[in-house]
């Protein structure tokens, strides 16, 4: 006979799993850009996907191990604050605009619930409490989409604005309770709870009905800049890599600190893997994309009397940056202030061809407008990104979430040998700093484009989107057969040689017939005497045609010095070939 | 097996209204009760700024716009009416009748009535140049105050649907929508 599966153990992993799965739909609800990629759906369920037959995709990195959620045990509360965070002030304080609490609590022992379960209807009640746990879930998610801050949410995931607020977060098992004042510019609203063996699985929520105070709106962070050498620009080089957005940029400057002040606990957690800390504090962790070392001072707090919580509950924050952690859509191209100390260059206008075989005609060098692989263009908004771009997407997000998740690990590993110690000391053996540039200078903006060195004619005119060949592509499209311009410069663009010559040729070829002089003067006399026109206006045609005849064979020389170089160039490449 | 009853909060709808409603009221009912493995898809509504949760499921979404459209026809050909949309979930039991055969039974197990009052909204007929900004103000208003209703049913539905599980039948298949359903609309 197989054994049965313990009742206590299942659930307390369905509710480990539980609260893990919540805090991951109220992240990805409200914390921009800290989800992965849209779940293809091709791609099979994965068993993470299956619990509570909520496919939620992959979780942030801070949420691979649910065992780090709560390391005192499913008893613990789960409490999440969504916060607004002013961007330009920092001063400014942050404000809570939800505050969801996920706990299990134990009912009083005069609650007709307290009554043990019978052992025969263990497994009843768990199947029963996971078919709840699902539709609960369900409920939660719901609720994140109808409340105002789904709204806030919405506006700075699809914009590519940067605005003066950012969402931020904080989980912690134990918040400060709101002052009155607070609490009057809360609504709750309750969901009806889920028994389960331990108590009762109950969610609530606190929000602003009303952000309306909250004057979102587009950051002037960004100083008014000139910026000469744009995307597409006929100056920029193809090449050149534009640096990542101002957000991501301000984030380079903020370090991660973790501050632990933790012990071991002998207790077991079933649910974790071996080497999971166990703790008999509770602690917290916030996200904040763009702040500095942590500045804020939760106090040491004692909670209210009569609790069936531990009496001490002291805990320290750490922040890190959730946003840049996952970063999986791109950036606006924005340029740093290195760009306004690069020269301005005078560029001129596109014109049309030139029209003496003169040696104006110099390097052709022209931007990388056509080439698919180089994306000329701002990237697109987030959810297009994400949907445009999956692959890389995926790789990059993997990227990110390798180190993290390693540093997060690291973090937990430093908790394991922390001593136990006083319960507001202050033990910085655990605290250690992450630096977000490595991160933070990953641009998931696709705007690679390189700026050439040595553009020096900036008289040259770029008529037409070509593409930039460097010299082995041009070997490569001789080699082909087809016929490569250089004006003398390594960069030359073939396309556009060969896009100046079809001119030609067309101009050529479409150019009105030329008559004999005589015979246009004759008959353009004829036509004149016999529209009334005097002899000078005769003259007058004449005239145009000599004019036109002679630009006719200047532009057959041009033709014929262009076929010439090109020539010389052709074999001097495959004599070097071989 | 108890037959739970939830009757919604009545809904005034201008015939154009009723698609974007409906179906949003319609799938948050499926989310809460399609307990199989679901990739939740956030849906905007066209005249609303409520966004709303579908269970990814493209057979479902069809038959949901089939019944709509079938409601929608009925209202062009019956307007200023009150009506119902029920969805109903219900359970297959065969029940031995006779000696020779066995009759398949529904046993329904719960029934959502979405109660509608469709009659065309018309702006006031008077001077249009004098009064456009009225008429404007009165659509805003009135369309506002219906997004309030349909948040409020939302919340009703997620009430209702926590509340009220006892009855719910065992999930036996791996399936979208766990349960048999029912659409109905008036005929």
């Amino acid at each position: 006979m197989a054994a049965q599966p313990d009742p206590g153990r299942s659930t307390e992993q369905i509710v480990s799993q539980f609260l893990s799965k919540a805090l991951h739909a109220i992240l990805a609800a409200r914390i921009p850009f800290i989800h992965g990629p849209t779940i293809p759906t091709s791609r099979p369920p994965r068993k993470r996907d299956r619990w509570f037959h909520l496919a939620l995709g992959d979780p942030p990195p801070a949420l691979e191990h649910p065992s780090g959620l709560l390391p005192n045990g499913v008893m613990e509360p789960l409490v999440v604050d969504i916060l607004l965070s002013p961007r330009e002030d920092p001063t400014m304080p942050e404000a809570i605009v939800e505050r969801w609490v996920a706990q299990c609590e134990v009912p009083a022992p005069w609650s007709p619930l307290h009554s043990p379960a019978e052992s025969s209807s263990n497994s009843f009640l768990v199947k029963r409490t996971y078919k709840k746990s699902i539709i609960l879930l369900r409920s939660i998610y719901s609720v994140l989409r109808l409340l105002p801050a789904q709204r806030v949410f919405k506006m700075l995931c699809a914009s590519n604005q940067s605005y003066n607020y950012d969402l931020t977060y904080r989980v912690s098992s134990f918040a400060e309770p709101f002052s009155r004042k607070e609490e009057a510019e809360f609504r709750s609203h309750y969901f009806s709870p889920v028994e389960t063996q331990y108590g009762q699985l109950a969610v609530s929520v606190q929000y602003r009905p009303s952000l309306s105070q909250f004057n979102l709106e587009i950051s002037s962070l960004l100083p008014p800049m000139l910026i000469t050498d744009y995307v597409g620009s006929p100056a920029a080089d193809p090449m050149r890599t534009f640096p990542a957005s101002p957000s991501e940029r301000s984030a380079t400057r903020s370090s991660i600190s973790y501050s632990f002040r933790g012990s071991r606990d002998g207790r077991p957690s079933t649910s974790a893997p071996a080497s999971a800390p166990l703790f008999n504090r509770p602690h917290s962790w916030t996200g904040a994309p763009n702040e500095g070392p942590s500045h804020r001072a939760q106090p040491a707090h004692q909670p209210p009397t009569g609790s069936q919580r531990k009496p001490t509950f002291n805990f320290d924050e750490f922040k890190f940056s959730p946003p840049f952690y996952m970063s999986p859509t791109p950036s606006p191209p924005k340029f740093s202030g290195s760009y306004m100390q690069s020269p301005l260059r005078a560029e001129s206008a596109p014109v049309s061809i030139p029209q003496s075989g003169t040696s104006k005609v110099k390097g052709l060098r022209s931007p990388n407008l056509s080439d698919p692989t180089r994306n000329f263009l701002p990237p697109p908004s987030p959810k297009s990104a994400r949907t445009a771009e999956p692959s890389s997407q995926d790789s990059e997000s993997k990227s990110f979430r390798k180190p993290d998740g390693l540093r997060i690990s690291d973090a937990y590993s430093n908790m394991y040998g922390t001593p136990k110690g006083p319960k507001d000391g202050k033990d910085d053996s655990g605290r250690f700093s992450l630096s977000g540039s490595p991160r933070f200078t990953f641009s998931r903006s696709s705007s690679r484009i390189s700026v050439p060195d040595d553009l020096d004619d900036p008289d040259f005119s770029y008529p037409f989107a070509v593409d930039d060949v460097d010299s082995s592509d041009s070997q490569a499209r001789s080699n082909d057969g087809k016929e490569a311009l250089d004006f003398g410069h390594a960069s030359s663009s073939h396309k556009s040689q060969d896009a100046a010559v079809g001119e030609l040729v067309h101009m050529l070829k479409t150019a009105a017939p030329l008559r004999d002089s005589t015979y246009s003067s004759q008959s353009s006399k004829s036509e004149l005497q016999e529209e009334g026109l005097g002899s000078t206006s005769s003259f007058f045609m004449s005239r145009m045609a000599s004019d036109a005849l002679d630009e006719l064979q200047s532009y057959k020389n041009i033709k014929e010095m262009l076929l010439s170089q090109s020539r010389a160039k052709l074999h001097e490449s495959l004599r070097r070939n071989n | 097996m108890n037959c739970e009853t939830c009757q919604l909060k009545e809904l005034e709808l201008d015939p154009t209204e009723i698609r974007d409603v409906l179906r949003c009221v319609v799938h948050t009912i499926f989310f809460h009760r399609a307990l199989g493995l679901v990739r939740p898809k956030d849906v905007d509504c066209e005249l609303f700024e409520i966004t709303y949760v579908q269970c990814g499921d493209a057979e479902l979404e069809k038959k949901i716009d089939e019944k709509l459209e079938q409601f929608v026809a009925w209202s062009e050909k019956h307007p200023n009416r009150k009506s119902q949309v029920c969805l109903s979930f219900y359970e297959v039991k065969s029940k031995q009748s006779s000696w020779f055969g066995s009759k398949v039974e529904r046993h329904y197990w719960e029934h959502w009535i979405v109660n509608v009052n469709v009659h065309p909204i018309n702006p006031p007929r008077s001077s249009f140049l004098n009064n456009r900004e009225k008429v404007l103000e009165e659509t805003s208003t009135r369309r506002s105050a219906l997004e309030t209703s349909v948040r409020e049913i939302l919340f009703q539905i997620i009430k209702f649907a926590n509340e009220k599980q006892e009855h719910i039948p065992p999930v036996t298949n791996t399936e979208v929508v766990s349960f048999p359903y029912e659409i109905s609309t008036p005929r």
